[in-house]
C-alpha cells in the first residue's frame, strides 16, 4: 500500500532530515538520545559540578546511605563509600572515565578502521586478502584476553587497556568500512563520476563517504557499547583502572568487600553502566530502524 | 568444487595458526622481565643452565631459527612451566579447559533453546505487545554488564532466599575422582554411594553461572532469528506460498525455519570469541574453576608462560569453532557456496 | 545409565525440594568445611610461620608434646605423659605416651606406634646439618628466630619412651616453645621409607602425624581434604571428614558462609560482624588474640634510617580514625608490639599521639622540609591483624600528604609480595604478626631482632645492639619481675627508636553455622575440630 506521492509533500526532505524524522518517532530511541547527550555534557563539566572532591575521604562519614533512607544526610545524596567519599561525585566523575574514555577509544578505533578499511576497500589481490586474514586473526581473539595480554607487556592500568579496547574493536570497523565501500564502488553513480574522471582519492572522499557515514554512526554506537562494557569489565577485574580511580567497573570490585552493609555502592556504580549502555544500545536501534524505515518509504 | 572450497579453508586456517603462534613468540621478548625465563617458565636459573638453556631454546642463532625450535616445542607438547606452580602449562591448562568447555556449552545450548523460539515469536507477532515485551527483553539483557548482573543473581537467589550456592562446580564434601574432567558425566561414571545427591548439588552449582552467560547469547540469537525471520517473511517465496493457500503455521515451518535459522549457524560461530571473554569474567565471579579464572589469576600473578599459552589454546579453540560453523554454513546454504 | 527414568525423577525432584528448603543430605551431615583465607606453604609446621598454615595444618594433622591449656594458658601433657626441669634448668626429661599410632596413608603405613627415636628425629632435623633431612629446608624459620640450634646442646634418647633435652642456656621459654603448633611430631619411619625412595621432599607435603584427621588430598588455592585418624588416641574426631576449603576473597567466604556452603569460617574483616550477629542461624565466637598490625619501615634505606623521620611518619597517621574504618572499632589502639593483656606490657608507655605540626617539625629537622617521595607496601591479603591492609594504605596516603611526604601504594599477590619483602625493595610495608605461644618473647624477638632481620621475620630489617641485649638478657632471668623490667625497658627504647609503628590488636573472630558446635580457638595458634560436631 504505498502513499500517494505529491511534491510538495513532507516526505521529499533531505535524507538526513528523514532519518531525524524517522528517529525521533521512535520515543525510546529519542529518550536514549537525550540520556546520551546529558551523559556527554556531564563527562565533559563534570569537575564543575561534583558537589564533593571524588576523592577526598571523610572518616566520619563511612558508608552513609542514600538520603531517601532514614539515614542518609541531603548533602550527600546518594549516600558514601566505605572511606567516606561522595558516591554520586565519584559516579559523576566515573562519566568522563567509563564513557568518555570508551567514546575516545572508538573515536580513535574508528578513524584507524576508516583509514585502514578505505585502503583495502579501494584495493585488490594479494595484498589486501593476506591484510583480511590477519584480521580474522584479530576478529578471533576474545578482547579479554587481549586486554590480558596488552597489560601482561605493558602493566595494568587504565590507558594501556584502552590500548586493548581499540585493538579490540578495529577489526569490526575495518570490515564493516570495507564492506559499505566495495558495496558502493558497485553502485551505478560510481561508475559515473570514474567515467567523468574522477581520482580514487576524490571518488572516495566526495562520492563514497557521504553516502555511507550513516553506517559510520551506526557502527559507532554498537561498538560504543561494547567499548563501555569492556572498560566496566577490566576496571572491575582491576585490569584497567586501579583504585582509587572513580571508574564505574573499579568501583564495583572496590565496593564488593561492603556489598553486604552497604548494597547501593555495588548498586548504583552498575546501574549507571547499566543506564549508558542501554542508551547507546537505544540509539543504535533507533537509526537501524530509521534507516530502514526511510528505504522503504 | 567443494573439495577446492575446504582446501582454501585448510590453507586459510595454516595461515591463522602462523600469524597466532608468531604472535604468541614474539611475546616472549615482549613481556618484562628475562627472555629465557619467560621461555622456560624456571624460575632460578643458574649460570650453568643458562647456557645449557639458551643451546637448547637457540637463543644465540636467529629469530627465525628460534621460532621453529618454538614451534616444535609446542607440538611436542613440552610447553613452559607456569610460574606459580611450576608445572607444565599445557597439563594446568588441560586441566582447567573442560570446566570451561562446561561451562560455555551449557549456556550456549540455553541460549539456543531460548533464544531461537522466542526470535521467532516476535517476528510472527511484528509490533504486537508480545513482540514488544520480548525485543525489550532483550536489549536490556544485551545492555546490562555482566558482572554486575551475576551479582545481582548472587544477592538474590544465594544471599537473600539462600537457594543456590556461589561458588565452585561441586559441594567440597564430594569427593568425585575426575575422568573427563567434565562434572555432571563424572558423577555419573563415578561409582560413589552419594551420586544422586552429588547430581544434585552440580546441578544446582552450574545453575547461576549458565543462567548469567547464557545472558548475552541468548538476546543475541533473540535479536538475530527475529530479524532474519522478518527478512525471510518478505521474500516473494513466503507470499506466493502463503497465496497458494498454506496455513501460517506450514509456511513458517516448511519455508520459512529452515532459511531464517541458517545465518544462525554462523552467529554460533562469530559470538564464540565473545563468549569466551564472558565465561572469563563468570569464572571469576563464580569461582568457577576454569580457564578464565586461571588466565585471570595468571595476570595477577604476572605468569607470562600462562598467558602465552593461554592465548595459544583459546584462540586456537575460537578459530576452530569459527572455522568450523562457517563449514556447516556454507554446506547447508546452497546461497553460501560460492566456491 | 541404568535405570534413566526414576533417576532423572528423583534427581529432578531433589533439586526442586532443595530450592525451596535447604535439607541436608547425608554425607554432608558427617563432614565439616571450614573456609579459610589462603593455603598453606607447606604440611609441616617446621617450615613455616604464617598463621593461615598453621590453621589449615598443625593441630589436624599433628600432635606435640606438650600443649596449652586455651583457658589458662597453662602448659598440659600432649604426646608427653610428664617432664622433669633439672636445678640448673639445663636439662629437660621426658617420658611419651605408648599407645600413640601414626596415619595410614596411601603413601605409608606405620608399623609401630610413636617412640622416642620420633622424637629425636623431628628434633634432630632442626638441630644438625648431619641429620638426612636438615638440608632439604632452607630454614626453619620459628625454630631460627628462638635461635633453636644455639640453645639446644644435645637430645639423648634415654630410653624407648624417654627423653632427654640439654640446653646450653636456661630458657625461661622453652617448654611454651615445644608447646607451639610449630614443634609438632613427625615419623621417623616414614623418613626411613623416604630416604629408601629418595623422595625426601615428601616429608613437607604428604604429611604423616598422629593428629585426629589425616592427610587426603591438596590441590592448591582449591582445597585440603582430611579424613578422621581412625586410631587417633585421644577421643576420636566426630567428624568423619574435614575440609579446609581455600577462599582468599573475603566477600565469597562470607556469602559461602551465608549459603551454608562454610560451616566456619575466620573473620578477620569486622564489618560483616554486625549483620552476622543479626542472623540466628549464626554464632559468633570472639577470642582475645595475641596479635599486632604494625606499619614497618625498612630501616636500611634512607630517609629511614633515621630516627626523627621515623617518629616524624608515626605522628603523622590518624590511628584512630584507621581503627574506625579498618577494624571498625573492634581492636585495640596498640602501643607496643605486646598486647595489653600480655604480663609484660608497659602500662607506663605515652600513647601515641597524632600531631601533624610536630611530625611537619622533625621532619624539617631531620632535612626533609619539603616531605619526600615513598612506597607504603600494603599486603594483598586479610590477616586478623590487619583486614584490609589496602584501605589502611590509603588512609595513611591522605595522612601523610598533610605534612608533605607523597605516598605511593605498591601490592602484588602475596607471594610475589613476600618474596621481594624479603629481598628489602620495601620502603615501608603494612603487615602484622600473630604470636604462636603466650610468652612476650614471641613478639618482641621475631619482629624486631638481628637474628629475625636474617631470617626475615624483620620487616623493619632493624639490627640494634641495645634491644637485642635487652631482649635477650629478659629469656635469661628465670625471676618474673626481672623479666618484666627488661622486657618493659625494650618496649620503651622500640617506641622510642620507632622501627615500626604499632597500629592494632584485633580480636580474634570466627563464625560458625548453629548447628555446629565444639569449634575450638586456640589464643596461641591453630584452630582445633577434634571436638567439633554437626547437628541437623
Amino acid at each position: 500500500m504505498k502513499k500517494l506521492r505529491l511534491y510538495y509533500e513532507e516526505y521529499n526532505k533531505g535524507p538526513f532530515a528523514l532519518l531525524w524524522k524517522h528517529f525521533t518517532q521512535q520515543h525510546f530511541a529519542f529518550f536514549g538520545f537525550i540520556t546520551l547527550l546529558l551523559l556527554l555534557l556531564l563527562a565533559l563539566l563534570t569537575p564543575f559540578l561534583t558537589p564533593h572532591d571524588p576523592y577526598l575521604q571523610n572518616s566520619q562519614l563511612l558508608l552513609v546511605p542514600p538520603s531517601w533512607q532514614n539515614s542518609g544526610l541531603v548533602s550527600y545524596p546518594l549516600g558514601t563509600d566505605d572511606l567516606g567519599r561522595d558516591l554520586m561525585s565519584r559516579l559523576m566523575l566515573g562519566t568522563s572515565y567509563t564513557f568518555g574514555l570508551a567514546i575516545l577509544a572508538v573515536l580513535g578505533s574508528l578513524i584507524v578502521g576508516v583509514i585502514l578499511g578505505a585502503l583495502s576497500g579501494m584495493s585488490k589481490g594479494v595484498k589486501s586478502s593476506v591484510f583480511n586474514h590477519l584480521l580474522d586473526l584479530a576478529l578471533t581473539i576474545p578482547s579479554l584476553l587481549l586486554a590480558i595480554v596488552i597489560v601482561a607487556v605493558l602493566g595494568p592500568g587504565l590507558l594501556n587497556t584502552i590500548w586493548a579496547i581499540m585493538l579490540a574493536l578495529l577489526p569490526q570497523f575495518v570490515h564493516g568500512v570495507r564492506n559499505a565501500i566495495q558495496q558502493q564502488l558497485k553502485q551505478d553513480y560510481v561508475t559515473a563520476y570514474r567515467l567523468d574522471g574522477a581520482s580514487q582519492r576524490q571518488l572516495l572522499l566526495f562520492v563514497i563517504f557521504p553516502n555511507i557515514w550513516e553506517q559510520l554512526v551506526l557502527m559507532f554506537t554498537m561498538a560504543l557499547s561494547t567499548a563501555v562494557l569492556d572498560v566496566a569489565a577490566l576496571g572491575f577485574l582491576s585490569i584497567g583502572a586501579q583504585s582509587p580511580t572513580a571508574e564505574w567497573g573499579s568501583m564495583i570490585a572496590d565496593s564488593l568487600d561492603s556489598i553486604y552493609l552497604a548494597p547501593w555502592t555495588v548498586a548504583l556504580p552498575g546501574l549507571m553502566i547499566f543506564i549508558t549502555v542501554l542508551a547507546v544500545n537505544l540509539v543504535g536501534d533507533g537509526i537501524r530502524v530509521a534507516m530502514k524505515k526511510r528505504r522503504e518509504n | 568444487m567443494m573439495f577446492h572450497y575446504l582446501l582454501r579453508r585448510l590453507f586459510l586456517l595454516g595461515f591463522v595458526f602462523v600469524a597466532l603462534t608468531i604472535f604468541a613468540f614474539s611475546l616472549g621478548y615482549l613481556f618484562p622481565g628475562d627472555v629465557l625465563g619467560n621461555f622456560t617458565g624456571l624460575r632460578n636459573i643458574s649460570p650453568a643452565e643458562e647456557i645449557v638453556l639458551r643451546q637448547q631454546l637457540g637463543l644465540d642463532q636467529s629469530y627465525w631459527q628460534q621460532y621453529i625450535y618454538f614451534n616444535q616445542r609446542i607440538l611436542d607438547g613440552n610447553w613452559a612451566l607456569s610460574f606459580s606452580s611450576q608445572q607444565n602449562v599445557l597439563d594446568e591448562i588441560i586441566n582447567v579447559m573442560p570446566a570451561t568447555l562446561e561451562l560455555a556449552s551449557y549456556a550456549l545450548l540455553l541460549s539456543l533453546i531460548v533464544g531461537i523460539p522466542l526470535g521467532i515469536i516476535a517476528a510472527v507477532r511484528k509490533d504486537k505487545w508480545l513482540d514488544k515485551l520480548i525485543s525489550g527483553l532483550a536489549l536490556v539483557g544485551y545492555s546490562i554488564p555482566i558482572f554486575w548482573w551475576a551479582l545481582l543473581l548472587i544477592m538474590v537467589f544465594s544471599l537473600t532466599l539462600g537457594w543456590l550456592p556461589t561458588s565452585g562446580r561441586l559441594s567440597v564434601l564430594y569427593e568425585i575422582p575426575t575422568m573427563s574432567g567434565f562434572m555432571l558425566p563424572d558423577i555419573l561414571l563415578s561409582q560413589v554411594p552419594y551420586r544422586e545427591e552429588a547430581l544434585v548439588d552440580a546441578i544446582r552449582h552450574l545453575l547461576l553461572p549458565a543462567v548469567v552467560l547464557a545472558t548475552y547469547p541468548t538476546t543475541v540469537m533473540i535479536r538475530f532469528t527475529r530479524e532474519s525471520m522478518l527478512d525471510v517473511l518478505e521474500q516473494n517465496y513466503i507470499k506466493t506460498a502463503r497465496a497458494k493457500g498454506l496455513t501460517r503455521l506450514q509456511v513458517l515451518y516448511t519455508h520459512g525455519l529452515r532459511n531464517a535459522l541458517l545465518p544462525v549457524t554462523r552467529q554460533v560461530g562469530l559470538q564464540f570469541s565473545t563468549l569466551i571473554t564472558l565465561a572469563m569474567i563468570t569464572e571469576v565471579i563464580f569461582s568457577w574453576p576454569g580457564i578464565g579464572s586461571w588466565l585471570i589469576d595468571g595476570i595477577y600473578q604476572r605468569n607470562f608462560p600462562a598467558i602465552q599459552g593461554g592465548l595459544l589454546v583459546v584462540s586456537s579453540l575460537v578459530i576452530a569453532v569459527n572455522m568450523f560453523t562457517e563449514i556447516l554454513h556454507t554446506m547447508l546454504n546452497p546461497l553460501a557456496r560460492k566456491f | 545409565m541404568k535405570s534413566s527414568g526414576p533417576f532423572t525423577a528423583v534427581v529432578l525432584l531433589s533439586i526442586l525440594s532443595s530450592a525451596c528448603q535447604p535439607v541436608l543430605p547425608t554425607t554432608r551431615v558427617h563432614g565439616l568445611v571450614y573456609c579459610a583465607e589462603g593455603s598453606p606453604e607447606s604440611f609441616n609446621p617446621q617450615l613455616v610461620t604464617s598463621g593461615t598454615t598453621i590453621d589449615a595444618i598443625s593441630q589436624h594433622l599433628y600432635d606435640r608434646l606438650l600443649d596449652i591449656n586455651p583457658d589458662s594458658g597453662e602448659l598440659i601433657p600432649g604426646l608427653a605423659q610428664s617432664w622433669q626441669i633439672s636445678d640448673d634448668g639445663l636439662t629437660y626429661r621426658f617420658q611419651l605416651r605408648q599407645d600413640v599410632e601414626f596415619h595410614q596413608t596411601s603413601y605409608f603405613s606405620p608399623t609401630r606406634t610413636m617412640n622416642a627415636d620420633d622424637v629425636q628425629f623431628t628434633f634432630g632435623r632442626l638441630l644438625s646439618v648431619q641429620h638426612p633431612f636438615h638440608q632439604t629446608a632452607t630454614e626453619y624459620p620459628y625454630f631460627d628466630s628462638v635461635e633453636w640450634q644455639q640453645l639446644v646442646a644435645k637430645l639423648t634418647v634415654i630410653g624407648p619412651y624417654e627423653i632427654e633435652f640439654t640446653l646450653s642456656k636456661p630458657d625461661s621459654s622453652f617448654l611454651s616453645t615445644l608447646a607451639t603448633d610449630f614443634a609438632a611430631i613427625l615419623s621417623a619411619e616414614y623418613g626411613a621409607q623416604l630416604i629408601s625412595h629418595n623422595t625426601l621432599a615428601d616429608l613437607d607435603q604428604l604429611p604423616v602425624g598422629t593428629g585426629p584427621f589425616l592427610y587426603r588430598h591438596y590441590q592448591k588455592d582449591v582445597l585440603i581434604r582430611y579424613y578422621r585418624h581412625p586410631k587417633y588416641w585421644r577421643q576420636l574426631p566426630a567428624m568423619e571428614q574435614l575440609v579446609i576449603d581455600i577462599v582468599p576473597d573475603n566477600t565469597k567466604r562470607i556469602a559461602k558462609l551465608l549459603t551454608h556452603e562454610c560451616d566456619v569460617a575466620p573473620i578477620p574483616r569486622l564489618a560483616e560482624l554486625s549483620l552476622l550477629s543479626k542472623r540466628d542461624d549464626f554464632v559468633i565466637d570472639a577470642q582475645t588474640s595475641m596479635n599486632v598490625g604494625y606499619w614497618a619501615f625498612n630501616t636500611r634505606t634512607p630517609p629511614f634510617d633515621q630516627v626523627k623521620v621515623r617518629q616524624a611518619l608515626s605522628y603523622a597517621i590518624n590511628k584512630s580514625n584507621i581503627l574506625q574504618a579498618v577494624y571498625f572499632g573492634q581492636a585495640e589502639p596498640a602501643n607496643s608490639l605486646l598486647p595489653p593483656t600480655s604480663w609484660a606490657y608497659d602500662k607506663n608507655l605515652n600513647i601515641q599521639r597524632y600531631d601533624p605540626l610536630l611530625a611537619k617539625k622533625l621532619l624539617a629537622e631531620a632535612g626533609y622540609p619539603e616531605g619526600f617521595q615513598m612506597d607504603i607496601w600494603a599486603m594483598p591479603v586479610q590477616r586478623l591483624y590487619n583486614p584490609n591492609a589496602l584501605k589502611m594504605a590509603e588512609l595513611i596516603q591522605a595522612d601523610l600528604a598533610q605534612i608533605g611526604v607523597r605516598a605511593k601504594i605498591v601490592s602484588y599477590e602475596w607471594n610475589t609480595f613476600r618474596r621481594k619483602l624479603r629481598l628489602g625493595e620495601h620502603d615501608s610495608v603494612l603487615i602484622g604478626w600473630s604470636a604462636d605461644n603466650a610468652d612476650p618473647d614471641n613478639f618482641l624477638r621475631p619482629l624486631l631482632s638481628c637474628a629475625a632481620a636474617i631470617s626475615g621475620s624483620n620487616r623493619a630489617n632493624w639490627c640494634d645492639e641495645n634491644y637485642d641485649q635487652l631482649i635477650a638478657k629478659a629469656v635469661h632471668t628465670p625471676v618474673l619481675e626481672e623479666r618484666r623490667a627488661f622486657y618493659q625497658q625494650a618496649q620503651q627504647y622500640q617506641a622510642e627508636q620507632m622501627p615500626l609503628v604499632p597500629i592494632a590488636h584485633s580480636k580474634r573472630f570466627q563464625v560458625r553455622s548453629r548447628n555446629i558446635s565444639g569449634v575450638r580457638i586456640n589464643p596461641y595458634g591453630g584452630i582445633n575440630f577434634t571436638a567439633a560436631g554437626k547437628s541437623l
